[in-house]
């Protein structure tokens, strides 16, 4: 038998054999996402000053209690529409099911604040609706009503526009996971409705769960919504305390406390899934056979399907296009080009320096197989589910004191240099996107090397090659389908990205988002529907990417 | 002194309750073929990725022409022990033709001297007008012959083969078996293999290992053995 003492001496060796170049580096790349995240959590603990005193004593309750409504709302609701569709569309056949199944994850494609401008575009005074309603049917509404810019409406649009990751990831395991379940319950004399609530409910909470906590991370992450529609939460309070009242302190204390529920509701997600997983004891996926539906039934799922594809796709993309109609010649021109080629080139920069390192963590685990280096790549998930308010004040808060260290170097090279060089640069943005956004790429190429396994790798090393000419010869070329879906899914992110890019981009540097998003701002909703489109229409692609030829590619 | 030497190896998988490897001591000498038969999950493949140096051995040595490869102090990591592997399922690079994945551990012979041991050991597979098939265009035993032939050409010190039979039918592996002594006497290499086959053991080892539970219970002429 193996004595404790020669274990710990096997994982020291372990270790010792996985310190190289790739391990340094892995290393080198979590401290720097966990730094600013950390510098942010210690300062919970900091001494107040006074305006912490106000903000506690008048303002928190309400940032606090706007915070958690929208949240738990929007997750609410987006997990019964969500849950609602997936079972529709995967336990029954009916009319239009074939587009809609790919078609009700389109949502996904517009960024909320779009939609939220858009929506606001609609229903407003002079909008399409009230315009119609007033000249043709002589309809004059209460405006209260159809006042979308409220709490209420904020919750409309996370709903519309968020529900597809509930439904995605519950469709997928009904599809996958429950067809014998399905057919033994209704061999067993039960209706749809009751195999839906006692079986399909209980068995795909864990995936209903996994959705609904996305769903709310998403919701905490958000700025432009809540900002647009002038809801003061978290995300808005933290920059309304730093740039309005200038106090970073405490800006800093309530990034801290929004981090301390983003960790609050991921631990409740590991609660609530119990000890259910994603995945189930049978290895025999059988594909459900659907109920064909008929008569009413028919109508019923299809027009509810395609209700909510409608509102949370089709409509809202008709009228940005009737916009952009509208106002294409006076948005289009040099300035639009320069704005576009700022998304493209930073998306594009970003992304390939994103998936760079996390080839190397991802890499650093595989090769090492110490709990160390295994941590080193779930770290890196932090980043996802830390909002972008958070991520913004921690950066800049790194960025100033790197800064302030580097001040002498910076007056070496040039006497007239100004205090703040990399803080005012597009390096500060791209480390911010590389916190929030290097998970998706972790997660995309450690799928990549699991799906090659390890073999190609130990042939290799048997062969003479050691683990970074192996990696280059052997594994680069194996794992090419991951790191293309990686670097696809991270551009899209970042060509959609909204607070962080707004907060952080140096002085006068506007991507579409930005720019739509100031359009809207300025009440040009009009002006804003031609960068939002070109936005949509690159989410667009890589929903039909992944989604449309994946299936295909299953089949 | 003999050509290889397997001293006290030990080994136990993370999380495992047991040790996988239990105090593996085994001498072979130079040109010898030895069959290690066992049961799956016995730690036959375990012995051979210790030997390779895919896992580390929290005890024992392992020495080959007077080299150490592995004790308490020293860990030589797979790339530097020059020993050769065939993996069960073989791992031809799918990216790579036949040619590129024999050549694939020549990376430090000149190109001349490359193109040479290509042919060579082309020539001792029988596969010399196969080289710019890609791995999926071959059938399952010439996959098997390019496996043997990438694993040869760096002329290894010690030849591993894990399951070298497993992945053909039954016919196949009557053949192959034949071809492989043919080939690894002719080469005159050192070899271990593994297997759950008796039939294999008898054909092709000089010497047999019957591991079980991680010890070896027995070892000898394969005839006594396997009697």
């Amino acid at each position: 038998m193996l004595c404790e003492g020669s274990v710990r001496v096997l994982e020291i060796k372990r270790l010792y054999t996985s310190v190289n170049i790739w391990g340094v580096l892995s290393w080198v790349f979590v401290l720097l996402i966990l730094l600013p995240n950390a510098n942010i959590l210690v300062n919970v603990f900091s001494e107040p000053n006074e305006n912490w005193d106000h903000i506690k004593e008048y303002l928190l309750r309400q940032y606090i209690s706007n915070t958690v409504l929208v949240t738990s709302l929007s997750g609410l609701f987006a997990a019964v529409i969500g849950t609602s569709l997936a079972w529709v569309v995967s336990v029954y056949d009916f009319p239009l099911r074939g587009f809609l199944k790919w078609g009700l994850v389109l949502p996904l494609a517009i960024p909320p604040y779009i939609a939220a401008y858009t929506y606001n575009g609609m229903l407003n005074y002079t909008g399409v609706l009230q315009t119609f309603l007033r000249n043709s049917l002589n309809i004059y509404i209460d405006q209260r009503y159809v006042d979308i810019m409220s709490l209420q409406g904020a919750v409309f649009i996370f709903t519309l526009f968020l529900y597809p990751y509930v439904y995605t990831i519950t469709k997928a395991f009904l599809e996958k996971q429950s067809s014998s379940l399905i057919e033994n319950a209704r061999v067993l004399g039960r209706s749809p409705l009751e195999v839906f609530l006692f079986v399909i409910l209980p068995v795909s909470r864990a995936a209903i769960v996994g959705g609904t906590t996305l769903v709310m991370l998403e919701v905490l992450n958000d700025y432009g919504v809540v900002k647009y529609f002038g809801i003061t939460t978290f995300s808005t309070a933290i920059f309304q305390t730093w740039f309005g009242m200038g106090d970073v302190d405490s800006a800093i204390k309530l990034a801290a406390m929004l981090m301390l529920l983003v960790f609050a509701i991921t631990m409740s997600e590991r609660a609530l899934r119990g000890r259910r997983r994603f995945s189930y004891t049978t290895t025999k996926a059988r594909p459900i056979s659907r109920i064909r539906l008929k008569g009413l039934g028919a109508v019923l799922a299809s027009g509810y399907t395609f209700m909510i594809f409608s509102l949370g796709f089709l409509i809202p993309t008709l009228q940005l296009i009737h916009w952009a109609l509208q106002t294409y010649r006076r948005v289009l021109g040099l300035k639009f080009l320069e704005l576009t080629l700022n998304s493209l080139l930073m998306a594009l920069g970003s992304a390939a320096l994103i998936v760079c390192m996390a080839v190397v963590i991802a890499n650093y685990s595989r090769i090492s197989e110490t709990v160390i280096a295994r941590t080193n790549a779930r770290v890196t998930i932090v980043g996802y589910s830390i909002p972008g308010a958070v991520i913004a004040i921690g950066v800049i808060v790194v960025f100033v004191a790197l800064d302030n260290h580097l001040y002498w170097l910076y007056r070496l090279i040039d006497p007239d240099t100004p205090k703040l060089v990399l803080t005012t640069s597009l390096v500060m943005l791209m480390f911010a996107y590389t916190i929030r956004f290097i998970a998706i790429a972790v997660n995309s190429v450690e799928s990549g090397f699991e799906k090659v396994g390890k073999k190609f790798f130990e042939a290799s090393r048997t062969l003479g090659m050691n683990v970074t000419r192996t990696f280059f010869k052997v594994d680069l070329r194996m794992i090419q389908p991951a790191l293309l879906s990686g670097f696809l899914l991270v551009f899209v992110d970042i060509m959609k990205e909204l607070p962080l890019t707004l907060i952080l981009r140096p002085f006068n540097f506007d991507t579409l988002a930005t720019k739509s998003f100031q359009y809207a701002h300025d009440e040009m909703i009009h002006e804003a529907a031609i960068s939002s489109l070109i936005i949509i229409l690159v989410s667009f692609a890589s929903i039909y990417f992944f989604h449309r030829v994946a299936d295909k590619e299953e089949r | 002194m003999m050509y290889v030497e397997i001293r006290g190896l030990t080994f136990r998988y993370k999380n495992a309750a047991e040790d996988t490897i239990q105090d593996f001591t085994l001498d072979i000498r130079k040109g010898e073929i030895i069959g290690i038969l066992g049961e799956s999950g016995s730690g036959k493949t375990t012995i051979l990725r210790l030997i390779a140096g895919l896992e580390i051995p929290s005890r024992g040595s392992v020495r080959i022409d007077g080299r150490t490869m592995v004790d308490g102090n020293t860990f030589l990591p797979p790339e530097r022990r020059g020993i050769g592997m065939v993996f069960q399922d073989y791992a031809l690079f799918p990216h790579m033709t036949v040619e590129a994945n024999i050549k694939f551990g020549l990376h430090r012979m000149d190109g001349a001297r490359r193109n040479e041991r290509l042919e060579e050991v082309l020539r001792l597979v029988n596969l010399a007008e196969y080289k710019r098939r890609y791995p999926h265009e071959l059938s399952g035993g010439q996959q098997q012959r390019v496996a043997l032939a990438r694993a040869l050409a760096p002329e290894p010190s010690l030849l591993l083969l894990d399951e070298p039979f497993s992945n053909l039918d039954r016919d196949l592996q009557q053949r192959i078996r034949d071809e492989l002594k043919v080939i690894l006497k002719g080469a005159g290499i050192t070899s271990i293999f593994v297997t759950h086959d008796r039939d294999d053991s008898r054909a092709l080892a000089d010497r047999v290992v019957i591991l079980r539970g991680g010890r070896m219970v027995e070892i000898g002429d394969p005839a006594e053995v396997l009697r």
